[in-house]
């Protein structure tokens, strides 16, 4: 199995990236980071990220479209919905559109490289 | 279940060609994302239920965090059961979304609002208005226009245009996305977040039918007055100024407006509502932020002379039958921002309210004559039995020599009725030898010790530590900030009226003001003992003043968000589902998420053994374990890879050696690690008797069981151990799974006993889960059941627990037997706290953590 190194954090709030993406990195992990979609669209492309982490609201695309884009171009890419967005319609959604979890912040960084390893983990087929 | 068990016992079919492999493998992946999901959502029913129970705050980040990560793994347990079905189950998936759709709709329930105009004159006003304009404005409404006692001129704007407002600049998304991710605790993370927040309401549009209503009302006021006139915004919000909580000093007022000024003011008053210690005040007590609504009031600015509060009780003595009167000349809100120096008044309650008592800020004379002390008495107690009870009242006199009211509330002394005796007056000799200051007023009853920690401005509030004792040199409002989280509170100056007095009240901190000197005297970092009640502060903590400190109220219970907790977990928590054997098991029968993740697990389980058969692989059957060269009363289900690689498993047995599952092989060795040398088994057929004697000695394989409910089996893969054991009436199960990953690391123990008496039964229960909870368990006992819980820790703690837990499934029912003899009972437990510390210290794992206790 792969093991996990390459993380895409997409989320609007430029405060969060830099702290999770810093912190991410400090755990040997390579971390990329959108703002918004249209930022994101290229590594996605490139088949670049093992897991992606997504906020629910980005300014150009809605999130759950979001996911539904990611997934059409990599449906087996894992999709971790990270979001301040505490609703319970928006993370079923999330899961029926394919989201390996839905988590909400605050998160403990331990709590969230858990969640990406196992989400990465479970789209391996491994266990 | 039990039904799928009973066929693998059976003959069948050889294997299917290997190709089989990766589709099981596939759905092996289903069942342990069931599992975890099922663990996690295991979990975060605990925490809710440990928070909704503990007293301690929590606000709607955490409801709608562990109630929002509960259901998505609830679902994420129903998705994978139906993968793992191949589709069957979808009943499940609509009785889920039932189930969540009745959660949402009390998390996400919205305050119903009343009536429908934006803007009330004060001529439109009384208590009936109060959940149209909040509490402030309806009791002044109530005072003019019940009472015929004069309040200023002005008008009210509603919730509901509050609502419209929000609603129509589209702010209400991204302030409580910002509050959802806020650490209350952070204070410099809230300071940002509040002024964010509030800068982003300044900012919105206000609609312009609510800009034009204010305009025209302002017009009115104008038309009406004579002269130029300001007029004072204040605050009043729905649930503000109630006995339940008073949001003293939260908000914001602001005096002098211009009457072009308003529609800018109305935004920042509204904005007020989170100010940081608004946004504190409602987490700690239990109030949902979209719950409160803005009302704003607009009056006609008073030209006072003096001006002042009034208490139509004193607040820490309501049996004393005076009126107490602060005044100060002209107006302002200096006195309850404590930052001036008043006159103190008591006026007799009763006619002719004769002046018992007097403290002049200025030796000439009091600012507030004989006869407006008389008439504000007089008022204070009409005020009082007309509102049902003691009232805390703003007024002020003006030119002309009216005495006008301007707020009428119930004095928050809830938390200090309740506080309880007085402190005594004589001192304990260490008590003497250690006092370090006395006298001043007691701001808040109570007593407490803690840190000195002194704030001269709001940079140091940011260090402030949790249980420091605040001491300032004037109790400015900003400080509420951190009253909730300090022991006590020491101010050199101020008094009762002030906010942050009001504050300290309810949080039950033990404040003790105007103490001159106290920035001087007391060390930063020192330790003092506080006696607000006492008005005494010693060096050091002084065991003998704190015993007289009652326990903090609890805040919480009661309040909106406690409500609210309460009734989305009566659809989550509760476990309604019946044994899996009735006939009543099924999707249709889940009433709970708890239900849900109940009837997941248990097919989870059967329709892994219905694979192991539907794929054909051969190690899915049913295989006796043979220990020591005999077959034993175990039987072993592979379910992956459970088994050694190599072993032969064309018979019916499996060899212990064979099996590489490490939970099972930790419960095995716990079972297996001592013999029973207790007092003898009063019944071969006991429990214990049987487990011992086949593990021990499988010569004596007993009675031969014809089904499934007899027997004992694991179920296995190489990190993952489900074990049940049933006999007789008794039934346990264990559930552990082991990974380098603490989300996926977990025991689960269940027990229910039978084969006794009720109250043997409830006694061994209450021993069993005294046990559990020595070595780290979470524990729920109800009745003659108990469920134990660890979860999220590591592979060498988890291995150590398993092998209490094998030592004792062994050995739990013989406490029946000693169960009715007190000396064998102690005799018994010592024993059994020996051999589960002999057991800990053979597997080498940590064991530092495992309490020790005396022998009997």
């Amino acid at each position: 199995m792969l093991t996990l190194r390459n993380i895409l954090l997409v989320d609007d709030e430029e405060d969060f990236l830099e702290t999770t993406s810093l912190r991410l990195r400090r755990r040997s992990f390579d971390v990329r980071t959108a703002a918004r979609w249209a930022q994101a669209l290229p590594a996605l492309e490139a088949g670049w990220p093992q897991v992606v982490v997504l906020d629910v609201m980005l300014p150009d695309v809605d999130g759950l479209e979001c996911l539904r884009r990611i997934k059409a171009l990599a449906p087996r890419l894992p999709v971790v919905m990270l979001t301040g967005h505490a609703s319970l319609q928006a993370s079923m959604q999330g899961l029926e559109h394919g989201a390996s979890d839905y988590c909400l912040k605050p998160i403990e960084l331990d709590e969230l490289v858990e969640k990406l390893i196992i989400a990465h983990k479970d789209a391996e087929g491994s266990f | 279940m039990l039904r799928r068990l009973a066929t693998l016992f059976r003959p069948r079919p050889k294997l299917e060609p290997a190709a089989a492999r990766s589709a099981f493998r596939e759905h092996y992946r289903n069942f342990r994302a069931l599992l975890t999901a099922n663990n996690n959502a295991l979990e975060l029913m605990a925490t809710a239920e440990e928070m909704l129970q503990s007293g301690k705050p929590f606000g709607m980040a955490f409801v709608g965090g562990d109630i929002t990560a509960l259901t998505v793994n609830v679902y994420k347990m129903v998705r994978n059961l139906i993968a793992l079905a191949d589709g069957r189950y979808q009943e499940l998936d609509q009785r889920f979304h039932e189930i969540a759709g009745r959660v949402e709709t009390v998390v996400s329930r919205r305050p119903v609002v009343e009536g429908s105009a934006f803007v009330l004159t004060m001529a439109e006003i009384d208590r009936d208005a109060v959940d149209q304009v909040g509490a402030k404005m309806a009791n002044l409404g109530e005072l003019r226009n019940r009472l015929g006692m004069r309040v200023p001129e002005g008008f009210a704007v509603t919730a509901i245009a509050a609502r419209h407002f929000m609603e129509a600049s589209q702010v209400y998304d991204e302030i409580n996305r910002r509050l959802q991710t806020l650490n209350a605790d952070d204070l410099e993370a809230l300071y940002r977040v509040s002024s964010d927040i509030q800068n982003l309401i300044r900012e919105a549009l206000l609609p312009a039918d609510l800009e034009r209503l204010l305009r025209e009302h302002a017009a009115r006021l104008e038309a009406e007055g004579q002269g130029t006139i300001t007029v004072a915004m204040r605050s009043s919000a729905l649930g503000e100024d109630t006995r339940q909580g008073s949001f003293a000093g939260q908000y914001r007022t602001r005096l002098n407006v211009a009457l072009v000024d308003i529609a800018a003011t109305y935004k920042d008053i509204v904005a007020g509502k989170y100010r940081s210690q608004a946004i504190v005040y409602r987490e700690q007590r239990g109030y949902r932020h979209q719950d409160v609504l803005m009302c704003v009031g607009c009056l006609v600015m008073v030209d006072a002379v003096a001006s002042g509060v009034a208490y139509s009780r004193p607040p820490d003595d309501p049996r004393q039958p005076v009126v107490v009167i602060h005044a100060a000349p002209g107006l302002g809100n200096h006195i309850v921002d404590g930052t001036s120096a008043y006159d103190l008044l008591h006026v007799a309650r009763a006619a002719p309210h004769e002046i018992a008592a007097v403290r002049l800020a200025e030796f000439t004379g009091s600012c507030l004559s004989a006869a407006h002390a008389r008439e504000l008495a007089h008022l204070s107690v009409r005020i009082e039995d007309h509102f049902g009870s003691p009232q805390d009242i703003e007024w002020a006199v003006d030119r002309g020599g009216q005495l006008i009211l301007l707020q009428a509330r119930p004095i928050g002394t809830s938390a200090v009725l309740a506080s309880g005796a007085e402190a005594e007056d004589c001192l304990s000799g260490q008590a003497e030898e250690r006092l370090r200051m006395s006298g001043g007023v007691t701001a808040s009853r109570g007593v407490a010790a803690g840190t000195v920690c002194k704030i001269a401005g709001a940079e140091d509030i940011l260090h402030f530590p949790h249980d420091g004792v605040l001491v300032v040199e004037t109790p400015d409002p900003e400080w509420a900030v951190v009253v909730n989280r300090a022991a006590a509170v020491v101010s050199a100056s101020g008094q009762l009226a002030t906010h942050l007095a009001t504050v300290a009240r309810e949080f039950g901190v033990p404040a003790l003001f105007d103490l001159p000197g106290a920035m001087q005297e007391l060390v930063e970092g020192e330790t003092v003992t506080v006696d607000a009640t006492g008005r005494r502060v010693y060096s050091g903590r002084v065991d003998a003043v704190l015993e007289a400190a009652s326990d903090r109220p609890n805040l919480m219970a009661g309040s909106p968000i406690h409500q609210l907790l309460k009734e989305a977990l009566s659809h989550i928590t509760p476990l309604t589902l019946t044994a899996p054997e009735s006939p009543a098991f099924k999707p249709a029968s889940c009433r709970t998420l708890h239900d849900i993740t109940r009837f997941c697990h248990e097919k989870a389980l059967a329709e892994m053994l219905r694979l192991g058969g539907r794929y054909g692989t051969r190690d899915q059957s049913a295989k006796q374990l043979y220990v020591v060269g005999a077959p034993s009363q175990w039987w072993v289900v592979n379910l992956e890879d459970g088994f050694r690689e190599d072993t032969d498993l064309s018979g019916p047995f499996v060899r212990i050696e064979d099996i590489v599952s490490e939970p099972m092989l930790a419960i095995w060795q716990g079972m297996t690690a001592l013999p029973w040398q207790g007092p003898p088994a009063m019944s071969l057929r006991g429990f214990g008797s049987i487990v011992a004697q086949s593990a021990m000695n499988p010569q004596l394989d007993p009675a031969v069981r014809s089904n499934m409910s007899g027997r004992n089996y694991f179920l296995i893969a190489r990190n993952y151990c489900n074990l049940s054991v049933r006999l007789g009436y008794h039934f346990a199960l264990a559930e552990a799974s082991f990974s380098d990953l603490l989300t996926e690391s977990y025991v689960n123990f269940s027990f229910q006993g039978g084969a006794a008496d009720e109250s043997r039964r409830r006694r061994r229960v209450a021993l069993l889960a005294d046990t559990l909870r020595e070595i780290g368990f979470r524990v729920d006992a109800k009745g003659d059941a108990v469920t134990a819980r660890i979860e999220k820790r590591p592979v060498p703690y988890l291995r150590q627990r398993l092998m209490v837990l094998g030592y004792l499934l062994i050995h739990t029912r013989q406490m029946d037997m000693v169960m009715h003899d007190e000396a064998r009972v102690g005799k018994f437990m010592a024993k059994m706290r020996a051999d589960i510390q002999t057991i800990q210290e053979s597997s080498g794992g940590e064991n530092a953590d495992v309490a020790q206790h005396p022998a009997g």
